[in-house]
């Protein structure tokens, strides 16, 4: 090693079709009782909230929140934080207000809100205002990621997942109009009307930020984002093989819809871990990430009636052997790749060999798990920065990844 | 040993029955609807709940059938029936059911349904009470009792063991098992599926009527309230409330059953439904 400093982590280095790393954080709660697994059905929805201590929640999010500043520091590309309501595995049912924080707290990373789950806002015009705001208060840095939110969430907020779908492609389409069109105009579909849309402030991107939409490998929603040109980022927690099929869906839903898929439209999301050691890194992992899957992933798949079609709704319950939630052993998350854990060498090979056959322009990462302490958390993010994403961000040439060391 | 015979004995008596009722479609303003009838005599409308009584022509239906024209129509959405896309709420299908009475030439019926059905037939009678002889409902829900919560279907619905203990008074008893399978086929999932997603988008953000109650007032012929007396999706504290709101009305508990007294409780069941209607 030793040849990283002369490659640069700085933005004005990178080449337009370099490799794009994110730095993801759940802010997940790590204090539920040892006997969690066995006494409560579900960490989503039901589990009661006298478990939560709003003591340690200062802490926690003081700490969460020094961990994606850092990630600016060390060169990532961007943060991510995402919308969940009453649960332990995400504790940021408003993202946009930890956005907002981390406008002030970092430089030049974007800011990735993936996303806001717009069936739940009433009016959706929320999310317009909020995302432009936080587009001007970053400095154009935002991205605008939209999602139907997940299952769970529709037993949370009461709202009807029959038509989730229907008023998700509605409130997207309005919000875009919101930003693009000169207002006051008026606003009329299935399920909203407004007299007057006229948000202030206007975003700063032009014509807006970018749009990114997380999927789960649902042929709909890959036909819809490669139609209307978003970028499709795939969630973790999914079998290699399960990206391997929605690449090349997604690069073949663009190519129907008339264009050739941008990497940038492609993002890969798989946890990532590393330590000085093979050996190292999975005993800092391993017993954290079994918490976030025992613990904190269960109920995660609850599926209203409704929230997807028949069809899909029996794929899904299909491909559950695809699913993190339903892996047992090291050996499964392994030859699944359902994470990335191990030395700094180990890493480079595996992230070097899969976003090539992927084909994915940016990977969508984070290195804290369950109960992953703030201090490993930064040790291998650290690492990763400086020791692993110097050597794979060319994708243009794979061998420098191999040959340094 | 009991339970498997008591289900072939089932089994044997909806072949029996089978015959015995017809089937047709008929387009109901632009929703293709799936009615089944058996019978003569006065016209009887059956509304059936989102648990699958309208599959088939069953040996309930087959007693009434001995002295009315009993007919059980397939909502909007479930099983074969259409328009799926023109529903959005219980009032909707009070709508279409007032349509479907034009349709069929029927001026008065006796009316009555289970759980869904029940509600339902409350809100075509509070609209039109002169189309409604007499008003049946068991299981109803449609009315909000303070304390008494209803139970979560949508949250169960994957456990067939919770089904059976939410559903059945005895969840290890013969119609139990016969009704909530422990294997369903894909397509009786996928049937399933299709039924909880219709009553998921009647009734998600609020499972009763506001309304409803300040309407009753408006139903002044005989009312029969029916309930298995451990009902535990629907109460029987949801059958008192019809009650308050109703004067007239009788209510009936059946002892030893749960919300599903039709299949629980049949004989009971047929039985004071007939006494009712007779009287």
């Amino acid at each position: 090693m030793g040849a990283e400093t002369s490659r640069g982590t700085g933005p004005l280095t990178r080449k337009r079709e370099d490799m794009k790393y994110f730095f993801f954080h759940l802010m997940s709660w790590p204090y539920l009782p040892p006997d969690f697994d066995a006494v409560y059905d579900s960490a989503w929805v039901w589990p009661p909230n006298t478990l939560y201590d709003p003591v340690k929640g200062e802490e926690l999010y003081r700490e969460y929140i020094n961990t994606l500043a850092r990630a600016d520091e060390l060169g990532f590309d961007g943060v991510c934080v995402n919308e969940h309501h009453q649960n332990a595995y995400g504790l940021m049912p408003s993202p946009n207000l930890i956005a907002a924080a981390l406008t002030q707290r970092t430089q030049r990373c974007k800011i990735a809100v993936i996303g806001n789950a717009l069936p739940l806002y009433n009016p959706p015009l929320r999310v317009a205002e909020e995302f432009a705001m936080l587009d001007v208060l970053s400095g154009g840095r935002l991205i605008a990621g939209m999602v139907i939110g997940g299952g769970p969430e529709y037993f949370s907020y009461g709202v009807n997942p029959t038509n989730a779908r229907d008023k998700f492609r509605e409130s997207l389409d309005l919000i875009l109009q919101a930003w693009t069109k000169p207002g006051p105009f008026t606003w009329n579909s299935k399920h909203y009307h407004f007299r007057y849309v006229n948000p202030w402030p206007r975003p700063m991107q032009q014509p807006h930020p970018p749009i990114w939409i997380p999927g789960v490998g649902s042929l709909e929603t890959i036909e819809f984002v490669a139609q209307r040109r978003f970028s499709y980022m795939g969630v973790p927690y999914f079998h290699i093989d399960v990206f391997r099929r929605v690449f090349a869906q997604f690069r073949e839903a663009c190519s129907r819809a008339g264009y050739t898929a941008d990497p940038d439209q492609m993002g890969w999301g798989v946890p990532i871990y590393v330590a000085e050691t093979d050996r190292q890194a999975r005993e800092d992992f391993e017993p954290h990430f079994w918490y976030f899957v025992k613990n904190l992933m269960k109920g995660i798949g609850l599926t209203p009636p409704g929230y997807t079609s028949a069809k899909s709704a029996a794929a899904i319950l299909k491909n559950q052997k695809h699913f993190l939630y339903t892996q047992k052993t090291w050996d499964d998350i392994e030859r699944g790749t359902f994470a990335i854990v191990g030395s700094p060498v180990t890493v480079r090979q595996k992230l070097a060999q899969y976003q090539k056959e992927l084909g994915c322009g940016v990977v969508l990462t984070g290195c804290q798990t369950g109960t992953l302490s703030h201090e490993l958390t930064r040790k291998s993010m650290e690492l990763l920065a400086r020791e692993v994403l110097p050597y794979v961000r060319d994708v243009a040439t794979p061998q420098a990844a191999m040959n340094v060391c | 040993m009991l339970n498997f015979l008591k289900k072939i004995q089932y089994g044997a008596r909806v072949l029996l029955a089978k015959g015995s009722g017809q089937t047709e479609t008929v387009d109901i303003a632009g929703r293709p609807t799936v009615i089944m009838s058996g019978g003569t005599g006065a016209p009887f409308l059956y509304l059936h709940s989102a648990l699958g009584e309208s599959v088939m022509w069953l040996p309930f239906y087959q007693a009434w059938a001995k002295r009315y024209r009993v007919l059980v129509p397939t909502h909007p959405g479930f099983g074969q029936s259409g328009g799926f896309d023109r529903i959005d709420t219980v009032e909707d299908m009070a709508f279409h059911y007032v349509e479907l009475l034009d349709a069929l030439g029927l001026d008065e019926v006796i009316l009555g349904g289970v759980s869904l059905g029940g509600w339902i037939a409350a809100e075509i009678a509070v609209r039109w009470p002169e189309r409604v002889k007499k008003l049946w409902l068991s299981g109803a829900p449609g009315l909000w009792v303070e304390d008494v919560p209803l139970g979560d279907l949508f949250r169960i619905a994957q456990s067939r063991t919770k089904l059976r203990e939410m559903l059945f008074h005895d969840p290890q008893g013969p119609m139990a098992s016969l009704v909530i399978k422990d294997e369903p086929s894909e397509q009786e999932m996928l049937s399933t599926y299709q039924s909880m997603t219709v009553l998921a988008r009647l009734i998600w953000e609020r499972p009763y009527d506001p309304k409803l109650a300040g309407r009753l007032h408006r139903v002044t012929r005989p009312v029969l309230l029916l309930w298995g007396d451990h009902d535990r999706l629907v109460p029987p504290a949801y059958g008192q409330a019809y009650k308050q709101h109703l004067p007239q009305a009788e209510m009936k508990l059946i002892p030893g059953c749960g919300h599903l007294a039709m299949f629980e409780k049949e004989k009971e069941f047929v039985e004071a439904v007939m006494k009712f209607c007779q009287s």
